[in-house]
């Protein structure tokens, strides 16, 4: 194998990126998942445990975890941040009651230690249902203007339309993009 | 490496062969041979596979296969016939394929059920899907009325505080208000638990002792749901026509579909007790590995999915 093999390899490797998908139980993680992937969106049922796809998105290969968002599944979250390159935090922006959960289980994420270098992307979910929350309204109850120690950005969609999907992850690569690969 | 070739391009062309006279075999030679067997036995394909087939599974499959694969219109949209239609249905089949039923008196009979079973597969599979997509809605009074009677036969010994409570999360729902883990299933997935509950009342009690143990347990409701969708894509891929054929010697109904959820539950348990996973988060793995396990298990053509005594003992692995 020769040297240019060996640092064809590498760069090859180094263009994989690995994203963490969490949120509240019914926050509609396995939908963005499923949605994204071009898969039906119709029989989902509650995640217990994980689901995993890997997936080639503008010449990257994502490697996305869903893990399940249920109260006494959350203390396994961890088991999940090592080599994150990017946090997608899932919000149902018409379950206005667990709001202040949400934010509160967000915020003690971004201490984690392990989390510490991932971008952050806040899907603000459910945009098709009446009375959802603004994007705005979210970014003010989460207080993601007090986040100075991660890259972040909100982003209103619809799992179930697939409605700006696709722009909020092209935002999380660039971001990622920028920061891990700017050696190229 | 030549070797290697070689055989490469052997297997290509046993491939392409194999694919020429699998063409070959359906459009002509099939045909060739029905119509030879026929002149020798004097029977056509249907009437032999409706006396020498044994009813359930073997018979009806064959009779499916030969239907939709038909020359003649009439036959193929046999399987598609209204249960009003039925009779007159046959007696136009039996008139098409030169049938006298003196001398072959059991065949009406016995294509008749068969082609209930066929259409009756259809049917349910149209029942599951109408209660898949009917969404539980907190303003309904039966949806209602249905959760709270899970909780009645699940925990006879407790009473439930109040609608909104932690204290749903003892049998096994993820937060404190039920109604939005039943999603892509709706009404199936809660109607499939209250089954459960109310004709295998001890069973389920069992089951969910399981599910509330410390090191063991697993959230009862969301992998009941979860086997509602096992159940519901089994069903709509066709997996389970053997199963039906086998068990129901007519239309199957949602309750037959309800019974099989059943067998699904109990199985599905002790095959997590018997393996022992590490913790909850490797369900999807067990999932698929138990599912794999039911798929296998309905390629017998004697498949049976039914709860019995007998059934309970079989052995998981």
């Amino acid at each position: 194998m020769g040297l240019l093999t060996i640092l064809k390899k590498m760069k090859h490797k180094e263009r994989e990126m690995r994203l963490l998908m969490l949120g509240l139980d019914n926050a509609g993680k396995t939908t963005i998942l499923k949605k994204f992937n071009g898969e039906d969106v119709s029989t989902i049922s509650p995640t217990l445990g994980f689901n995993i796809k890997t997936l080639e998105h503008k010449g990257f290969k994502l490697n996305i975890w869903d893990v399940g968002g249920q109260k006494s599944l959350r203390s396994y979250w961890r088991n999940y941040f090592e080599s994150t390159d990017g946090l997608v935090w899932v919000v149902d922006s018409a379950d206005r009651l667990r709001l202040e959960d949400c934010r509160q289980e967000l915020s003690s994420l971004l201490l984690e230690e392990r989390l510490s270098s991932a971008t952050l992307l806040v899907f603000a979910n459910k945009q098709d249902l009446p009375g959802s929350l603004s994007k705005e309204a979210i970014r003010e109850a989460l207080a993601l203007d007090q986040i100075k120690s991660h890259h972040w950005s909100i982003i209103s969609c619809s799992a179930l339309t697939g409605e700006n999907l696709l722009s909020g992850v092209d935002w999380l690569l660039d971001d990622i993009a920028a920061r891990v690969f700017t050696a190229d | 490496m030549r070797f290697l070739k070689d055989s490469g391009s052997l297997c290509l062309l046993e491939v392409m062969f194999g694919s020429i006279w699998g063409c070959f075999y359906a459009s002509f030679l099939r045909y060739w041979l029905k119509w030879f067997i026929r002149q020798v036995t004097g029977r056509c394909e249907l009437q032999r596979i409706c006396a020498d087939c044994k009813s359930g599974a073997p018979r009806t499959t064959k009779a499916e296969y030969s239907l939709k694969n038909s020359k003649s219109s009439v036959l193929r949209a046999a399987v598609d016939v209204e249960e009003d239609h039925l009779d007159q249905c046959l007696d136009v089949i039996i008139r098409e394929k030169h049938i006298k039923s003196q001398k072959d008196p059991t065949f009406r009979s016995n294509l008749k059920v068969c082609l209930l079973q066929i259409t009756g597969y259809t049917n349910l599979f149209a029942s599951t899907e109408a209660l898949r997509k009917e969404n539980f809605d907190s303003e309904r009074d039966e949806h209602e009325e249905m959760l709270l009677k899970l909780w009645d036969l699940l925990m006879p010994d407790t009473k439930l505080e109040s609608r909104v409570t932690k204290q749903w999360g003892d049998i096994g729902f993820q937060g404190d208000d039920p109604k939005t883990d039943f999603r892509g299933m709706g009404m199936l997935g809660l109607t499939n638990l209250v089954f459960f509950s109310e004709h295998y009342t001890q069973e389920a009690r069992q089951v969910l002792s399981h599910a509330n143990h410390p090191k063991l347990g697993y959230s009862y409701a969301i992998v009941g749901i979860n086997l509602t969708e096992m159940a519901y894509s089994l069903m709509k891929g066709g997996a389970l026509k053997p199963h039906f054929y086998n068990t129901v010697s007519g239309r199957p109904q949602l309750l037959h579909f309800h019974q099989l959820y059943c067998y699904l539950a109990y199985h599905f348990d002790k095959f997590w007790v018997e393996e022992k996973p590490a913790s909850i988060m490797e369900f999807n793995h067990y999932r698929e590995k138990f599912h794999d396990k039911i798929k296998i298990q309905l390629l017998d053509p004697a498949v049976s999915l039914i709860l019995t005594e007998e059934s309970k003992k079989q052995p998981t692995k």
